[in-house]
């Protein structure tokens, strides 16, 4: 799996790809010469313990921290160092690890506001609402409701978005996201803190979204049964560095990943480190 | 929390999205259109001139105010100043010969030239800072009119409003100014409700929301921020106009101090931010307030049943209208809007209250 995604890659048919992707704050170095290629349709698993980097990948990727060396490509462009705002017009969406909505906004309003990138939104327009704004907002809302069908959101679309469970805040952050018809989505821990069911509908939902909108995915992610039975490949980060790339089972056994997750075990033979994990 | 009114059903998207989606909130709204239409006819030239042509002109500025501070949540604190620039520029472009309705315009293009000038180095910073440097352009805005003989006609002037006509009625006449500042009330009415239902406010929202948020998604956090102050300086700039030539006749410096500014923000606050009756309600809080106090305690002294000195008098009014701005922020932070909202459920569930929340 590893060699077919690098094949694809050197097709340049990578929707992303990273290559060397450096980032540090002050003196501490969050990223070190990371390397990552997603190809088309993949969902691509980025996991690692705490404070590893996964984010700051993300953040470099989505332009909130560019890379202080490397370069990032998606697509056919480079997007190292380029606005967020314009990031997200070329085609990449994501999700925050600790829920990011609008509070003061309905669901509907906060999944309407993901086709910010596909409407036209002006002050004259608003002042000639009738004229000028409506067929805009209505044709969009067709497509939000499109959306809303997907991911089974049709009784909470009137709640205001603080009202309803975390579960569902999260669900409606993955619509907000998949409303600006992206083409790579990032997806940063959508299933943190959710119990077993909501996490089963949370991947059942990834899936379909995946297949209806023809999306490529990158999925950052603390559960590993998760990350198994949904990514190709999985990446694993530790200290900043990528320590593994592999097909996500066999990923998950390799000697350093096992140690980075629970420590060194003193044996002579790593093969035994890998069986304890 | 959600329900429907029984019998109100929407099939359309735009249905939905109405102005007043709700019938019985459509025919209030028309209720309160007509008395403000008949309002020469209803009520005195006192009342109509003192004090509803007041209200709608300072219930328009809230409203332009609202627009920035409430919707895209940028704290502005020398709004007197946009007003300031507005009226000046609308006189002395009259003054020039320019016919009213563009001067009207050009009122609006300056102070939203001038008020997005300091929105674009303002806005470099957040919350406290951002309100330091607003009040930085009242002062600014104040010493320069002061200061430049030019713009205020000399130390210690006061401008005479020429006389103009508005689409050919004359504006020195008490109705048809009336009608006048009812005519740009209704205006913004209608216009911050259009941008509260579309994707300009959605957006405006969004980056007071969560700016992160909205920068992954596309919005471009910076240009809207300026957006928000550019539109509301243009309607700010509008409203110093019609105020100069509805209300005052004349201008001077001392009209649109910090105080005015201060004045301002009272009324978006205690009315409720971002909403449009709430601009309605602060302003006639904070306008009309004082002076029913005023009337109260000089009512009760008169008839003997209150014995206090003519000092004291003139004080507990100021002191009672403190008191009820703190007492109003501490239960119903939210506003009279909330509070409005609040009475507006009550009734409209009566007498099933379980359906409330």
């Amino acid at each position: 799996m590893a060699e077919a995604g690098t094949d694809r890659a050197a097709r340049g048919e990578a929707v992303l790809a990273c290559d060397n992707v450096s980032r540090s704050f002050g003196g501490l170095q969050a990223l070190k010469n990371v390397s990552i290629e997603i190809g088309p349709g993949e969902i691509y698993g980025l996991v690692g313990p705490n404070g590893s980097g996964k984010t700051t990948l993300v953040n470099a990727v989505t332009g909130f921290y560019p890379p202080n060396s490397g370069t990032i490509r998606f697509e056919d462009r480079q997007i190292a160092g380029v606005k967020p705002h314009k990031v997200a017009s070329l085609g990449i969406a994501r999700t925050f690890q600790n829920v990011a909505l609008f509070k003061g906004m309905s669901a509907l309003d906060n999944i309407l506001m993901g086709r910010h990138v596909h409407m036209k939104p002006r002050a004259l327009a608003s002042l000639f609402y009738w004229v000028w704004a409506e067929k805009d907002e209505v044709a969009n809302r067709r497509q939000v409701e499109e959306i809303v069908d997907l991911l089974q959101l049709e009784s909470v679309r009137h709640e205001p978005v603080e009202m309803i469970p975390l579960g569902m805040q999260k669900r409606v952050e993955l619509a907000r996201a998949l409303a600006a018809e992206p083409r790579l989505l990032i997806l940063d821990e959508p299933m943190a803190g959710m119990n077993q069911e909501e996490k089963e509908y949370m991947v059942r939902f990834i899936l379909d979204a995946r297949e209806a909108l023809n999306l490529s995915i990158l999925l950052i992610e603390h559960h590993l049964d998760v990350v198994t039975a949904i990514c190709q490949r999985v990446a694993v980060l530790n200290n900043g560095e990528k320590i593994a790339e592999d097909a996500a089972k066999n990923a998950m056994s390799h000697p350093e990943v096992v140690a980075a997750y629970i420590g060194k075990v003193a044996t002579p033979n790593s093969a035994d480190a890998a069986h304890v994990g | 929390m959600f329900y429907r009114l029984a019998g109100v059903y929407h099939t359309t998207y735009a249905g939905e999205r109405k102005l007043w989606p709700v019938p019985a909130d459509r025919w209030q709204a028309l209720g309160v259109l007509a008395l403000g239409l008949l309002a020469p006819l209803l009520v005195g030239d006192l009342y109509l001139s003192s004090y509803l042509l007041p209200w709608l002109v300072w219930t328009a500025a809230a409203l332009s105010l609202t627009l920035l501070m409430g919707v895209a949540g940028q704290l502005h604190f020398g709004f007197a100043a946009v007003m300031a620039i507005g009226a000046y520029t609308a006189i002395h472009l009259t003054r020039f010969g320019v016919p009213f309705e563009i001067a009207l315009l050009g009122a609006g293009l300056m102070a939203a030239a001038i008020g997005s000038l300091f929105g674009a180095a303002a806005l470099r910073v957040k919350g406290l800072y951002l309100v330091m440097a607003t009040l930085a352009m009242q002062y600014l805005v104040d010493w320069t009119i002061i200061n430049v003989p030019a713009i205020s006609g000399g130390a210690q002037a006061t401008l005479q409003a020429p006389e103009v006509s508005f689409l050919g009625a004359p504006m020195t006449n008490d109705t048809v100014q009336y009608y006048g500042a009812l005519l740009w009330a209704a205006f913004l009415t209608v216009f911050i409700m259009n941008i509260k239902r579309s994707a300009f406010g959605r957006a405006l929202v969004a980056v007071r929301d969560k700016d992160f948020a909205a920068a992954v998604i596309g919005v471009n956090v910076f240009r809207y921020k300026l957006l928000a102050f550019f539109t509301s300086s243009f309607l700010g700039g509008v409203s110093g106009a019609v105020l100069a030539f509805c209300y005052y006749e004349a201008v001077t410096p001392e009209q649109f101090s910090f105080d005015v500014s201060i004045q301002f923000v009272a009324m978006v606050l205690v009315g409720g931010l971002g909403s449009v009756i709430g601009a309605y309600l602060g302003a006639a809080f904070v306008l009309l307030l004082p002076i029913v106090l005023t009337n109260l305690v000089a009512g009760l002294a008169d008839s003997g049943l209150l014995t206090i000195s003519q000092n004291l008098q003139s004080h507990i009014p100021l002191m009672a209208y403190g008191a009820l701005i703190i007492a109003f922020l501490l239960f119903e932070p939210l506003g009279l809007a909330k509070i409005y909202d609040n009475l507006r459920n009550y009734f409209r569930v009566w007498p099933f209250q379980h359906t409330r929340n």
